[in-house]
């Protein structure tokens, strides 16, 4: 009995130490060594991950995507886990047809400096990456992700892609390899487009499959740019931007379209471009946006602003006329010739065949403050605020550091220096019943389709609306009967002025005879306008050099395509009509050393000498009876009104072409 | 176990042993406690693996959302590369389609009056074949199509002009 009861104890003892064993190795498992089995068992079965936010799209004003980023997937090797660097690469080079040459250098200088990522194929599209995928399958080989190639591994990236090509690529910009903009929206609105970096964890379990994951934090999606651009109206502009600048012969050119009610920019054109898909291709040259960074001396197109101070001051009566008929003028010991001033002309005239002396007399009435002042208020001088990076202000110097002869310089269009966009809203200003618009190039930004928030441009009035009639009036004519006859558009009335102007050479410091700005900024149709359209040509060589030769054609060749795009109501009817270069006045530059090539303005210096000593202007303030009321005699004007017909010129020869540039 | 003391002359043969009555009762309850814990593990283990497989089917269809949105980018930006201007372009001259310009659209005018300026066009190229411009009758506005605040009717300010002067009456210099 007593063995009995011992053998028992015994037996329980036993059981006793058995499940106390059990039980303290446990409590030193779950509780001593928590940490560490807990930190091995989630490095087990726990991924990292980072993942980037794909980029904002950039949309166009009809939704079309403009710019837009796809995933995609680069091949990296991870040198430590391949062991025949020559066999690996062999088998790689054929899948990627490269030389094995390469890659197995590649991945021996990796293993070398103890690299363990090393980029064989950078952004494949889903189609490349299957396909390698399934060369390169391995099925005895046991690993959790693919490619199923030992040393071998995918990484997710993203690439940016420009479906129009060319397409606005200044006002876009582009995107760098670390999808970074480095121009245009691109980088202006980098912020809002770029996507963030989220970083999280996943679960796998033994056969790599993922059962749970996470993410850090929440972060907001990156936000999509809404442009005021039209994709279709842009693809004209710049088609016939590029056939304008090859015509021509020119160095560059640049167009613009506005909306002159809202501001809103619907093309932004540069001629040469380049494709933002392959940006490394190009000259950086091609990346500028012409429209806002370059500046250069408007010429005659800034008597816009000469005009618009005076009649807006009620300092010249626009039915008026003035007294040109010295065919010069002189301001501050320097001689402006200009060879259409022969006569007593009016206003409309004067702008028509863009007499220097009229413009100039103009302006010296105004005053130096009152121009200054509505230059500035037309916007130059300062940067128009568009949405675009390092827009440029141009030059403007204020009246105190002015010569004698500055005003009339600046009032033909010298002596300042202006970007194309500031000059199409100066004449947006005029065309919107003189109130100027800022332009924008961006309607709204949008985030998971809700719009965040759109533009609202700021408005001002610089002149009045009656001003802004009469000017409409004075530029009809230009187009009518003046230097941008060839601008004339079937169908629809259009009004503008042609500009002709010398480049500033900043080596030798003075202007350049031998290069020209040519420009043509006008509106249609002419009495309420719907677009205002700018073309400027930077030398152009080999034949015609004048705005009204070289851009007004391009000028009509945009607003023919795009008026009917934009449903506006043709308001004249379709002419057939061939204008040679006899039909068209020329631009005439501005003669400060009175040289003149021609024999017209010769014989204008001859009589110049002879009057030259009785008529010493020294008050540059003309007479008042220049501003001539409206009469019934022939001299008397002419109450221009907007003539829907064509007149037929009645004598080709007065106001002719004239072939000097002086 | 119990100790018992039994007399030495007993005859061992004769005596039975008690036997203990079986704890029924006990025995049950041991039993439900058994089948209770033992249940308890098995549906813990079936939650943990079904868990662990809704998981994964999840997984494996939010990688399938994933998936089927980057198609849908990759279908969109096919889209607009077809449908791009130049590619539009390309289309249309292959098909042999030409592009419409201004010139060739005509302001709608009743017909009676298009033959008559058939007929003075076609008189005024006999008389004068140098003539640049050819003079036609003023066409009178089309009705105004409004569409995202840029169509405009024609002014009507250009209808009382033309009326005040006809072009005709302009003074020349």
């Amino acid at each position: 009995m007593q063995t009995a009861f011992t053998r028992f104890m015994l037996i329980v003892a036993f059981f006793v130490l058995w499940i106390g064993g059990i039980g303290a190795r446990l409590v030193h498992l779950q509780i001593n060594q928590y940490e560490f089995l807990r930190g091995k068992a989630l490095n087990q079965r726990r991924d990292n991950t980072k993942e980037k936010q794909l980029r904002g799209t950039i949309y166009d004003r009809s939704d079309r995507a403009l710019a837009m980023s796809l995933k995609v997937k680069s091949l990296y090797a991870d040198p430590s886990e391949i062991e025949d660097a020559d066999a690996a690469a062999k088998e790689v080079a054929k899948v990627l047809k490269v030389k094995p040459n390469d890659i197995a250098a590649k991945i021996k200088d990796a293993k070398t400096a103890n690299k363990r990522y090393i980029v064989l194929a950078p952004k494949l599209d889903e189609d490349t990456v299957q396909k390698i995928n399934d060369a390169l399958e391995n099925k005895g080989l046991r690993k959790g992700d693919l490619p199923r190639f030992a040393g071998l591994h995918w990484k997710e990236e993203q690439k940016r892609s420009y479906p129009g090509g060319s397409l606005a690529a200044q006002v876009i910009g582009f995107s760098n390899a670390d999808d970074i903009g480095s121009a245009g929206i691109e980088q202006s609105q980098e912020l809002a487009l770029r996507g963030a970096v989220i970083k999280g964890w996943q679960d796998r379990d033994r056969l790599g499959r993922v059962y749970d994951e996470s993410e850090e934090e929440e972060r907001e999606p990156p936000k999509d740019v809404v442009l005021t651009i039209s994709h279709s109206i842009q693809y004209k502009v710049e088609q016939a931007l590029a056939q304008g600048v090859k015509n021509s012969n020119a160095k560059s050119g640049m167009a613009i379209v506005m909306i002159p009610q809202t501001g809103e920019i619907l093309a932004m054109a540069n001629y040469p471009t380049f494709d933002p898909n392959k940006y490394n291709e190009f000259s950086a040259e091609n990346y500028s946006n012409r429209a806002i960074h370059d500046i250069y001396s408007p010429g005659s197109v800034f008597k816009l602003v000469t005009y618009s101070s005076a009649i807006n001051e009620g300092l010249v009566n626009p039915n008026g006329e003035i007294d040109c008929t010295k065919g010069f003028i002189e301001v501050a010991g320097h001689r402006f010739n200009d060879p259409h001033a022969t006569k007593w002309m009016g206003y409309d005239e004067a702008l028509a065949v863009s007499s220097n002396v009229a413009a100039i007399k103009t302006a010296l009435s105004t005053g130096k403050e009152n121009f200054y002042n509505y230059a500035q208020k037309f916007g130059f001088g300062q940067a128009t605020g568009v949405e675009l990076p390092a827009e440029a202000s141009g030059i403007f110097r204020s009246p105190k550091s002015w010569n004698g002869d500055s005003l009339a310089s600046m009032s033909i269009g010298y002596e300042i220096s202006v970007s194309a966009l500031q000059m199409a809203s100066a004449y947006a200003t005029i065309a919107n019943d003189g109130v100027r618009v800022q332009p924008h190039i961006i309607k709204e930004i949008r985030q998971d389709g809700k719009v965040l928030s759109s533009t609202e441009a700021q408005k001002t009035q610089v002149v009045t609306a009656d001003t802004a009639r009469y000017l409409k009036r004075m530029l009809r004519e230009v187009v009518l009967k003046g230097t941008g006859k060839r601008a004339q558009l079937n169908g629809y009335t259009a009004a503008g002025k042609t500009g002709t102007a010398w480049k500033y050479n900043a080596k030798l410091k003075k202007v350049d005879s031998g290069k020209y700005v040519s420009s043509f900024i006008g509106m249609a149709p002419a009495d309420n306008p719907s677009v205002v359209i700018l073309v400027v040509m930077d030398e152009p060589s080999g034949g015609a050099r004048d705005g009204g030769q070289v851009s007004a054609p391009v000028f009509r060749e945009i607003a023919e395509q795009i008026l009917p795009e934009l449903n506006v109501v043709p308001d004249a009817n379709i002419r057939q009509e061939t204008l040679t270069a006899d039909d068209i006045p020329s631009e005439i530059e501005p003669n400060s050393a009175g040289k003149t090539e021609s024999e017209k303005t010769a014989k204008n210096e001859k009589a110049d000498k002879k009057s030259a000593d009785a008529e010493k202007p020294k008050d540059l303030k003309e007479p008042k009876k220049e501003n001539k009321p409206p009469s019934d005699n022939k001299k008397g004007a002419k109450q221009k009104t907007a003539a829907l017909m064509i007149e037929i010129p009645k004598n080709k020869s007065s106001g002719a072409r004239e072939e000097e540039k002086t | 176990m119990k100790k018992r003391n039994l007399p030495k002359n007993s005859n061992r043969e004769k005596i039975r042993r008690e036997k203990d009555p079986i704890p029924w009762r006990y025995c049950l309850l041991t039993l439900c406690c058994g089948v209770f814990l033992v249940g308890g593990f098995f549906f813990a283990a079936r939650s943990h693996f079904s868990s662990i497989d809704f998981g994964i089917k999840n997984s494996s269809l939010k990688k399938q959302l994933e998936d089927l949105e980057s198609e849908k980018r990759r279908l969109t930006l096919l889209k607009e590369i077809a449908l791009s201007p130049a590619e539009i372009k390309k289309a249309a001259k292959k098909i042999g389609l030409t592009e419409m310009t201004a010139s060739s659209f005509e302001t709608v005018r009743p017909v009676a009056e298009e033959k008559s300026e058939k007929t003075l066009a076609v008189k005024e190229t006999k008389e004068k074949p140098k003539q640049l411009v050819e003079k036609t009758v003023d066409a009178k506005p089309v009705e105004k199509v409004g569409k995202d605040g840029i169509s405009k009717s024609a002014p009507t300010t250009a209808k009382k002009e033309v009326k005040e002067k006809s072009p005709t009456q302009i003074a020349r210099k």
